[in-house]
């Protein structure tokens, strides 16, 4: 390299420090990670709020098929917001009655909002963004601007999702697995197809996947050259690891799942007939296509991507797990290795196990044995992750601060999603129970008290590291306790109305299923009496279960107060921290100020111990963090040595 | 990486002659293929060989993965997998459909 | 405060930021390709119907091949000429790399261009007729009195807008046209906003008085001055017409009655491919409105002479062939598939020859100086016709899918490229090293473009 290079990067460098960036810089089109992790964040929580939302009306039709909203005349005459409420939903619901059509709607917006656009923006990409690069000890991401596209190509892909509930069809209908041939030929009598909530859909998907591609290539590229001196593969928090093979899911199972929306596209704008075998009718007539596609083909591409989704759903969890339960029982990980080869092994059978979808699709009964086999070997690694970190508690003296609270929570509640889901790798189980409610209450549980308490859990840890102050503990505690209540009053009655045969996509509740939901057992007949003791009539059948599960969902929803109310008072009024490191953690990213400035570090930190070295026998505190040579003195560079240069490679 | 100027003219020397076979290739890859072999099949599979044979001298002399960093040959040979494992399982699931004669 | 490893290489990992990125990213595209891969292998090991084979343009995608090779020689060229500082070369190989990515796109357009204006006519026997519509294809409908629209009650996916979707289909000029007040009007945006405006309001009205739950449709009927005869392309319909409908609807959901004066396509065929037809002498193509005997007696020529030289070709001595006739897509294609190359059948024979011009179908191919013979299809005996588009069969839709998706990563490529030339004059002033990592990232993409085409080339155009 030439001296002038050399030069000319002094001079840039002294014209970037000077240069302060506007408030539209700093805070809309930042290329901070820090910046980009919270509007990440803040966006997959109001996601999060905005699915639950539609939930809630679909739950209400569950529970009361045939009858208004509550409260759907007062929203629908507001101003301004009652406008949007009619434009998007109510002109769906003549007089506030949820038909099939906006159910529909709402399951397949549910669906895709939850998982695309709320758990994966915040999960991983929020997460990841904010704490991953301090916690290996870097400056920012590998590729700022990069960064800054991906969150802002992940808006536009949020604002054309939701545009789509404007246009003339209304949102997208077929479910948030969108099969063909069903997907591609439905609705495709209309006006303008581009102007079609399945289009918008279709490509929304395409910028999200654009964004995830563009935040997986930064997070493995920080990961691998960007880390601090000392800071070792084997040095770095089990959280890196987990975002890093999260990072890698992305990265190549993304891909096929933009295939599949491709060809989707093709054959409803353009006509063809990938997905659409010969000789297809509706409605008693040859549609106007060629056949001689494949509608298997479509699920083979879709969960090619969707199983590897699952644990990028719940990765990022026990990545903050392994953060806050440590910190809090004041005990060492356990198992640190052990969790690690886990989770590299964990990412990488979930590419080959996703057929386990698809045992109703008449797939040959070897091919069905190859996928039973490895979905039930990747049972094994997932067990120890959660065996790590429950063995975790064993011995420590627990601190019960909200967001330990909510970890202890998750490990229970993702143990009956993962044991539920157990019986499921079986074909001759799963053919009784495919599209069954046992099915959403067994993935129900391992993303939604399962990942979601987890990033509850992320919230209360990081947050006085963002803001410098604390979040309040009885709000939390008042979070906490209504949302484990509602989550199961939610889903584990699902789990008996699916075994009783209760199918996913009734939007009725099964009122018109007589023969199915008339059974009852002892669970339905104390469900009736404990309504009838306040003046309810419930049926003490199967269809009672609904009535819980929606008074289930009220609570989960009014537990949710506290939390906003928690989370935007605190930024002004929170406890303030005294320290850097409140929590007393040993990883990197508590070496820095509060909140970290533009630049992250004020002094030059290298690692020079294991990530979580709790309880240090013989020491007088029971923290070691990472950065430190002895307690309370930050390490020298100049005492790691550096890592040896890689072998030529010829 | 040839970084000194004698390594970089040799490159270039190597580069034109990849170029050429390349070339080479793509006249017999079109021949071929109008040689009717014992079947179709036969024809697919030497045009095959003959178009990974092309794509390697691209992949190792063009893009230099004949000597590269360790780690990229790691993420490959993951991908690789990937890509293999949705080429081969989605095909044997297509040759392995559910026959109710055997029950 | 600036990051690391941006131009030189981290010691323990041997690589630059960049460098690890752009092998991430095209990790993510091996992927996209191998998922689109993949399809292809399903759609083609599925396929119901014989996969093309030499069907496209082979000269155009030996160019093709040719010229991305060359890009991919001079790509390197521009990178090593850039390391030896030699600036001028660098920007003349970089320049004509980007020349290629343009010649490659061109070259593409004009096959696709070919592609959509050559048709395939699959009729109910599932003998299939390609060749060009001389007119393109449209409806003739006429006798049309009244246009029956429908103002939507709601914002909805079909709303009545005749100005877009009615009028321009109209044959003649446009009339006007009486409200059901009895008023006249000039069909126009303004005056269709204010007679929608109307309805609606009435509409609202009705909702109020009945105390409804929801504003209902509300049915507007114009009767025209004088008869409309539309001319409408099928597509620009809301579903397909069935053959002698009396009623059709238009995609804003208009309807209109009347009568279907000529429902019949006009095409110059240029191909006849009896493949899927059961009983091939006996195929509707043969039918004396259609292409007729003469053109059926060439048929059984060539097929006779394709069977003949099969026979001498493969003939094991014995009387059997070595080579199962049934199985070789070649011979089949030989066989069943005929190109038309003139008006009127060519014969091999004199006597073949005297015949078939005495019994030449009606030329109407003559008037336009065609190389093809036309012929008028009735619409029962069309089961499905499109043009060389993805609608066209799996195989079309997926060669568009890749070419389509490879030619776009061709446009990114040499963006990025040209950007490189044109945009980085500082850098390549003040750090020629750091271009030259940029240039060397650009060209590992470049080259997976190649590296893309050189497996879609055969799979697509020769396999």
């Amino acid at each position: 390299m030439s001296a002038a290079a050399h030069t000319h990067d002094h001079t840039h460098d002294h014209a970037h420090d000077h240069h302060e960036p506007g408030f539209i810089g700093k805070y809309v089109f930042s290329t901070d990670h820090k910046v980009i992790g919270i509007q990440y964040a803040i966006s997959g929580l109001l996601f999060l709020l905005f699915g639950f939302f539609l939930m809630l009306l679909m739950r209400w039709s569950i529970a009361y098929p045939g009858q208004p909203i509550p409260g759907f005349d007062i929203v629908s005459r507001l101003p301004v917001i009652g406008g949007i409420f009619n434009e998007m939903i109510g002109r769906w619901a003549p007089g506030g009655v949820v038909n099939g059509e906006l159910y529909n709607m709402l399951g397949a917006m549910h669906g895709t909002i939850m998982v695309f656009l709320g758990i994966v923006p915040l999960g991983f990409a929020g997460f990841v963004n904010f704490v991953m690069p301090l916690q290996i000890g870097t400056i920012d991401m590998a590729f700022p601007r990069l960064n800054m596209w991906s969150y802002w190509l992940f808006f536009i892909s949020g604002v054309g999702m939701l545009a789509s509930f404007f246009l003339g069809t209304g949102s997208v209908q077929t479910g948030w697995t969108m099969y063909s041939p069903l997907a591609s030929t439905t609705a495709v009598a209309v006006t303008n197809i581009w102007m079609h909530g399945h289009t918008w859909w279709l490509l929304s998907m395409v910028f999200n996947i654009s964004a995830s591609l563009l935040g997986s290539v930064n997070v493995i590229t920080t990961v691998i050259n960007l880390r601090a001196k000392g800071m070792s593969w084997m040095r770095m928090p089990f959280f890196c690891w987990a975002m890093f093979i999260v990072a890698f899911l992305l990265l190549l199972a993304f891909p096929p799942l933009e295939v599949a929306a491709l060809l989707q596209f093709s054959d409803r704008v353009f006509g063809s007939s990938f997905f659409l075998p010969t000789g297809l009718m509706e409605g008693g007539q040859h549609l106007d296509i060629s056949g001689g596609g494949s509608p298997l083909l479509y699920q083979h591409l879709f969960w090619f991507l969707a199983h590897p989704e699952v644990y990028v759903l719940i990765l990022p969890a026990f990545a903050i797990l392994a953060e806050v339960i440590p910190a809090n029982t004041r005990r060492p990980l356990w198992g640190y290795k052990a969790m690690v080869y886990g989770g590299l092994t964990l990412g990488f059978l979930s590419f080959l196990v996703w057929a386990h979808h698809m045992y109703l699709t008449g797939m040959g009964t070897m091919m069905s044995t190859y996928f039973q086999i490895t979905t039930v070997l990747i049972s094994v690694p997932s067990v120890i992750l959660l065996t790590g970190l429950m063995i975790s508690l064993y011995g420590g003296s627990i601190r019960f601060t909200p967001q330990m609270l909510f970890a202890s929570a998750f490990l229970p509640m993702f143990g009956i999603g993962g044991l539920t889901g157990l019986p499921l790798a079986f074909t001759f189980i799963d053919l009784a129970l495919h599209d069954t409610y046992y099915v959403i209450g067994h993935f129900h549980y391992v993303v939604a008290p399962g990942s979601i308490f987890a990033f509850f859990a992320g919230v209360y840890h990081w947050y006085p590291k963002a803001t410098g102050r604390k979040m309040n503990d009885l709000l939390g505690k008042l979070h906490f306790w209504p949302s484990l209540v509602g989550m199961n009053l939610v889903f584990a009655p699902m789990f008996i109305q699916g075994m009783g045969g209760f199918h996913r996509r009734w939007y009725d509740g099964g009122k018109y299923f007589e023969q199915t939901s008339s059974a009852s057992n002892w669970f339905t007949e104390l469900t009736s009496g404990f309504f009838g003791l306040f003046g309810m009539e419930v049926p003490n059948n199967l269809l009672g279960l609904n009535v819980l599960m929606t008074f289930g969902a009220i609570i989960l929803m009014l537990g949710q107060v506290p939390f906003i109310l928690n989370f935007f008072l605190s930024i002004k009024g929170g406890e303030k921290v005294t320290s850097d490191n409140p929590w007393n953690c040993t990883t990197l990213e508590w070496a820095t100020p509060t909140p970290p400035p533009h630049g992250n570090f004020t002094f030059d930190i290298v690692a020079v111990r294991g990530p979580y070295e709790y309880s240090v026998p013989g020491m007088n505190q029971d923290y070691f963090p990472q950065w430190e040579s002895e307690p309370g003195k930050a390490a020298e560079p100049s005492a790691v040595p550096s890592a040896p240069a890689a072998a030529a490679h010829h | 990486m040839a970084d000194s100027p004698q390594e970089i003219q040799k490159a270039v020397r190597k580069i034109l002659w990849i170029g050429a076979i390349l070339i080479v290739f793509t006249v017999i890859t079109v021949a071929l293929s109008y040689v009717e072999l014992p079947s179709h099949s036969w024809n697919l599979i030497v045009g095959m060989i003959v178009a990974t044979f092309k794509a390697a001298l691209v992949a190792l002399v063009f893009m230099h993965l004949n000597h590269e960093a360790k780690l990229i040959y790691k993420i490959l040979a993951f991908t690789t997998v990937f890509a293999l494992a949705i080429f081969l399982l989605i095909y044997f699931t297509s040759l392995d459909p559910l026959e109710f004669a055997r029950f | 405060m600036d990051i690391p490893y941006t131009v030189t290489a981290r010691p323990d990992t041997g690589l630059y930021n960049a460098k690890v990125g752009i092998w991430l990213f095209l990790a993510s595209e091996v992927m996209l390709f191998g998922g689109l891969f993949s399809s292809y292998i399903f759609l083609r090991v599925g396929a119901d119907y014989p996969w093309p084979v030499h069907e496209l343009n082979v000269t155009l995608g030996f160019i093709n091949t040719l010229v991305l090779i060359g890009s991919s020689v001079t790509v390197l060229l521009a990178w090593a000429s850039l390391k030896l500082r030699r600036i001028g070369a660098y920007k003349l190989y970089m320049l004509i790399t980007v020349l290629c990515a343009a010649t490659f796109m061109v070259n593409k357009t004009f096959e696709y261009k070919a592609k959509f204006e050559h048709y395939s006519v699959t009729l109910t026997d599932g003998t299939i007729l390609t060749g060009h519509l001389p007119h393109g294809y449209s409806l003739e409908f006429g006798d049309v009195k009244t246009l029956n629209l429908t103002v939507a009650g709601k914002t909805s996916a079909v709303d009545a807008d005749p100005v877009k979707y009615v009028l321009p289909y109209v044959k003649g000029d446009v009339p006007k046209f009486r409200t059901e007040a009895g008023e006249e009007i000039t069909l126009d945006a303004a005056s269709f906003a204010k007679l929608k405006a109307e309805a609606h309001a009435k509409a609202v009205e009705k909702a109020k008085a009945e105390q409804l739950k929801e504003v209902p449709n509300w049915s507007v009927k114009l009767t025209a001055a004088a008869p409309l005869t539309f001319s409408v392309p099928p597509s620009k319909l809301l579903a397909k017409p069935a053959p002698g409908a009396t009623m059709i609807a238009f995609r804003d959901g208009t309807s209109v009655e009347g009568r279907m004066i000529n429902d019949k396509m006009t095409l110059e065929v240029d191909g006849v491919d009896l493949r899927a037809t059961p009983d091939k002498e006996k195929s509707l193509a043969w039918n004396e409105h259609y292409l007729g005997s003469a053109w059926k007696k060439a048929f059984i020529e060539q097929r006779d002479h394709a069977i003949a030289e099969f026979n001498e070709k493969y003939g094991d001595g014995k009387g059997g062939t070595t080579r199962d006739p049934n199985k070789s897509a070649t011979h089949q294609k030989h066989q069943f598939f005929m190109h038309l190359h003139s008006a009127k059948p060519e014969s091999h024979g004199a006597d073949g020859a005297h015949k078939a011009e005495a019994h030449a179908p009606a030329g109407h191919g003559e008037a336009h100086a065609s190389h093809h013979p036309e012929v008028q299809l009735e619409r029962k005996d069309v089961q499905f016709f499109s043009n060389f588009t993805p609608k066209l069969n799996s195989y079309y839709a997926i060669y568009f899918t890749l070419t389509g998706l490879h030619g776009m990563h061709v446009v990114a490529g040499a963006l990025v490229l040209a950007y490189f030339l044109v945009c980085n004059g500082r850098m390549l002033r003040e750090d020629p090293e750091r271009l030259a990592n940029r240039v060397e990232v650009g060209g590992l993409f470049w080259h997976f473009v190649d590296l893309v085409w050189i497996f879609l080339f055969p799979l697509l155009y020769l396999l």
